[in-house]
């Protein structure tokens, strides 16, 4: 069954590359979409409400009619659908990759979010130069040069050439360049950033990790049993020792033994709760009533 | 210094001036920063477009030509309907507009209902395997002995038929299973006070157990963090100073 | 003019200055790493042991989905995750498709991880992995929810539109590589393998399981939690953090003796220790030090409370 599907005849919703129809089709549909911007900006306040619920149900609505409409059975290339019920679950179903397809661009458009906020702050900090604004200048000089290298090097990679770029003897400076920035400092200082916090811990675990009540000591000795289970020469040395009295007192039984029946269990239990929580949550946003959701 | 040396040098140094917040904050550590940042900002705007953006949206909303050698059929068509996705996602960014900040709901909206609908079918199968594996029988089927016996020299029938009795001591482990589940479960009954004695029994033990669990993500969280640490000195140590410097 | 009482021993003991614990610390991860060699004896845990059986068993030229998810602000764990991973499936002949939905960093981190792979292979005389042939790099898919539903609706559409580089240099669709042309369906994956520092991995268990074949590549902080589908069978294998790694590499190494009443083969003669192997000796000093840390916090609170009594 066709749905935006590939290689085919010209209609409404599909023309051929470069055509000019296409072009001015995307042109309206634009011209459209930007249109309902300024009607949704002029819409009565009161309407604002029932187009969010309207919109989240929507959504929703196609994951939960997946879920329950019946699914074609056993559907083989070229099967057509013989009755209502299955015309409407084909639809679905094919519907699913064009589905997560726009999920993905609306994300992808939504995480830019994040990279306009910070570049809204720090040009703000450099135009009226505020406090510190050298280091917002430096911030948006090694930006623009990751975006300039880094779509310079992808350019050369999707080019009939790019599989030559797999030798580095064939590199130009750009190349060089995007692999710096990105590998040689970027990738580096992820690294180090994540780091970091592995100090913390050994300084927290000193300082607050205390036996004072019951709770902290059992917490204390599952950690150490953990961490000793984790030590291989540790775990050989007292699994040897042990094993001459019963193979049930090495660490490796004891740790196995507490990892497969307290351990799993206890993080099930949180797992059950936590997905009971979500569950009523995932409801109450499909249906807004959730006071903090987007129809709030 | 050849490209190799240089970009192992700058990892190095970019690598120390973030470490040096551990001493304490400083100028030196908030240069290295912020290069970070702009750094990822500049790679988001890279990869969002080359990795997600360019396929998934240009070339299904433009289509493409034929392959160079390759038949007609191989040209895609494109589907003008997709600019339509470009002033949805724009409505996102009116969150910064004090009078029209309600339009970023509108994206922001379509995401959650589409995760909120997938919610019904996730859970069940997430947790419909979790809950019956534990299900665990919890009277023996068998007193023959407390533990299962050694399998040594045993035919396969005399094998699979021990395999399929629950001895005593695998009765008292999956009690012990059970009980964990189920009074974890109860410590998390908020909504009304617990004053049975019973309860109270069980919430409490639902309570030390649960550390047990807490114990066990602290030791691998710790490994996990030492791990981090220990390849950032090797970069330092080994890749840097031993191969990139001194060659050994 | 009144003094400040004296430290006592068990206050003493529990107020070190925190930058000498850092030096401490710093001095414990480093000095190890300029005593390479040090062989740790290893037992591969159960789950690992299943991970490394279901690579060894699947039928050469098979694809698998690899979800690789991670950057390397993990490199420690999941880099060394990675390169064995995948030194296993280049060594068996099995394709990959690689997608991420963790980070747009993550494709690119993929390509050059098995470029200096490849530089591996070739210093050492064999055939590089090839890019198309052997494997695609699908993208970044920032949606991972849908993602994951469509893959486990229908794979032969999951990824319509998405293009990699072939031979001819040509961005042409990826289901025309020899890695995907036989997926006609979601039951033409023989395995799909999530390879993660975050919560994709969760995301991909309430989508895929009982649909596809799963295993997991998850680091220590995801362990305990992965754990929970391991043990009800929602995963056929898993991997957690650097002990993980070091028990792939041991089996790569040395082989499984006795897996289900059968041997499985290791790579004899070939580079199998990696970062697991290299770190795994220092991370015993790391965690000592933190075990004598917290001993020494508690004696000190026991010293101090028994003085004020």
């Amino acid at each position: 069954m066709d749905f935006l599907a590939q290689a085919l005849p010209d209609n409404f919703w599909r023309h051929q590359n470069g055509s000019s129809t296409l072009w001015l089709w995307t042109f309206i549909g634009l011209v459209v979409g930007i249109a309902l911007i300024f009607g949704l900006m002029n819409m009565p306040s009161q309407m604002r409400r029932p187009v969010v619920v309207g919109v989240t149900f929507l959504s929703g609505l196609f994951y939960v009619l997946l879920y329950f409409w019946p699914a074609p059975v056993a559907r083989d290339p070229g099967t057509l659908p013989t009755d209502l019920v299955d015309k409407v679950g084909f639809w679905i179903e094919d519907a699913v990759p064009s589905v997560a397809q726009f999920s993905n661009i609306l994300t992808a458009f939504l995480l830019g979010l994040g990279i306009y906020s910070v570049l809204r702050i720090h040009s703000r900090k450099l135009i009226k130069q505020q406090q510190d604004w050298a280091f917002s200048a430096v911030l948006l000089v090694c930006m623009v040069l990751m975006v300039i290298f880094g779509y310079w090097n992808w350019a050369n990679r999707i080019s009939p050439t790019g599989p030559l770029l797999d030798l580095q003897s064939n590199w130009k400076f750009q190349n060089y360049a995007a692999d710096l920035l990105f590998d040689g400092l970027f990738q580096q200082m992820n690294g180090a950033m994540f780091s970091i916090i592995a100090f913390y811990i050994l300084s927290a675990a000193y300082r607050a990790f205390r036996v004072r009540s019951i709770e902290a000591t059992i917490l204390l000795a599952a950690a150490l049993i953990m961490m000793l289970s984790l030590m291989g020469s540790v775990a050989s040395f007292w699994d040897g020792a042990a094993g001459h009295v019963s193979e049930n007192l090495t660490l490796t039984s004891i740790s196995t033994w507490l990892r497969d029946n307290l351990q799993t269990s206890s993080l099930r239990s949180i797992d059950f709760g936590i997905g009971i929580g979500a569950l009523a949550m995932g409801l109450r946003l499909w249906l807004s009533l959730e006071k903090t959701g987007a129809g709030s | 210094m050849d490209y190799g040396q240089i970009k192992l040098t700058a990892g190095v140094i970019s690598t120390i001036g973030l470490y040096s917040v551990l001493y304490r904050e400083n100028k030196f550590y908030r240069l290295f920063e912020h290069i970070f940042l702009g750094l990822a900002v500049g790679w988001g705007i890279v990869a969002l477009w080359t990795e997600t953006l360019k396929s998934s949206w240009w070339d299904a909303m433009v289509g493409s030509s034929p392959d160079p050698g390759a038949a007609a059929a191989s040209a895609q068509p494109g589907y003008w309907a997709w600019i339509l996705l470009l002033p949805i996602g724009l409505m996102g960014y009116f969150v910064f507009n004090k009078k029209h900040n309600w339009l970023s709901r509108i994206p922001i909206g379509i995401i959650l209902g589409l995760w909120s609908g997938q919610q019904v079918q996730v859970w069940f199968r997430r947790y419909g395997p979790n809950i019956s594996a534990s299900m665990k029988p919890l009277l023996p089927t068998t007193t023959s002995s407390f533990g299962k016996p050694d399998l040594t020299g045993l035919t396969p029938a005399q094998v699979a038929n021990i395999n399929a009795q629950v001895y005593p001591s695998q009765a008292l482990t999956n009690l012990i299973f059970v009980f964990t589940i189920v009074s974890v479960l109860s410590y998390f009954f908020f909504s009304f006070e617990v004053k049975n004695k019973v309860l109270k029994f069980f919430t409490t033990s639902g309570r030390w157990l649960l550390m047990i669990g807490f114990g066990a993500i602290f030791g691998s969280t710790v490994m996990m963090r030492f791990t981090l640490l220990i390849d950032r000195m090797y970069f330092i140590w080994i890749e840097w100073l031993k191969h990139g410097i001194l060659h050994r | 003019m009144a003094q400040a009482p004296d430290k006592s021993l068990g206050d003493k003991l529990q107020s070190l200055n925190k930058t000498t614990l850092f030096a401490i610390l710093f001095a414990v991860t480093s000095i190890p790493l300029f005593f390479p060699g040090m062989k740790v004896p290893n037992k591969p845990e159960e789950s690992t042991i299943d991970l490394y059986a279901t690579l060894m068993q699947l039928p050469e030229n098979s694809t698998v989905l690899v979800a690789s998810d991670w950057t390397d602000s993990t490199r420690g764990e999941s880099g060394g995750q990675f390169e064995a991973l995948f030194r296993i499936m280049m060594r068996r002949h099995l394709k990959a498709a690689i997608y991420t939905t963790a980070d747009p960093q993550a494709p690119q981190v993929a390509r050059d991880n098995i470029a200096s792979l490849n530089e591996e292979r070739v210093a050492a005389g064999q055939k590089p992995y090839e890019r198309w042939n052997d494997y695609v790099v699908l993208g970044f898919f920032p949606n991972a929810e849908g993602t994951a539903v469509s893959i486990g609706t229908n794979v032969a559409t999951a990824f319509k539109g998405r293009k990699d580089i072939a031979p001819n240099g040509i961005s042409t669709d990826v289901y025309q590589s020899p890695v995907l042309k036989d997926i006609k369906s979601t039951k033409d994956l023989k395995l799909v393998v999530v390879l993660t520092a975050s919560s994709t991995s969760t995301v991909t268990i309430e989508r895929l399981s009982g649909k596809v074949p799963l295993a997991m590549l998850v680091t220590g902080v995801m362990g305990p939690e992965t754990q929970v589908y391991y043990s009800s069978g929602q995963l056929l294998g898993l991997s957690k953090g650097l002990k993980g790694v070091y028990d792939l590499e041991t089996m790569m190494e040395d082989g499984v003796k006795d897996y289900k009443g059968a041997p499985i083969p290791g790579f004899p003669n070939e580079k199998n220790l990696g970062r697991g192997s290299v770190y795994y000796p220092t991370l015993h000093f790391a965690l000592a030090l933190l075990i004598i840390a917290v001993i020494v916090g508690n004696v000190g609170m026991a010293m101090s409370r028994r003085k004020g009594q």
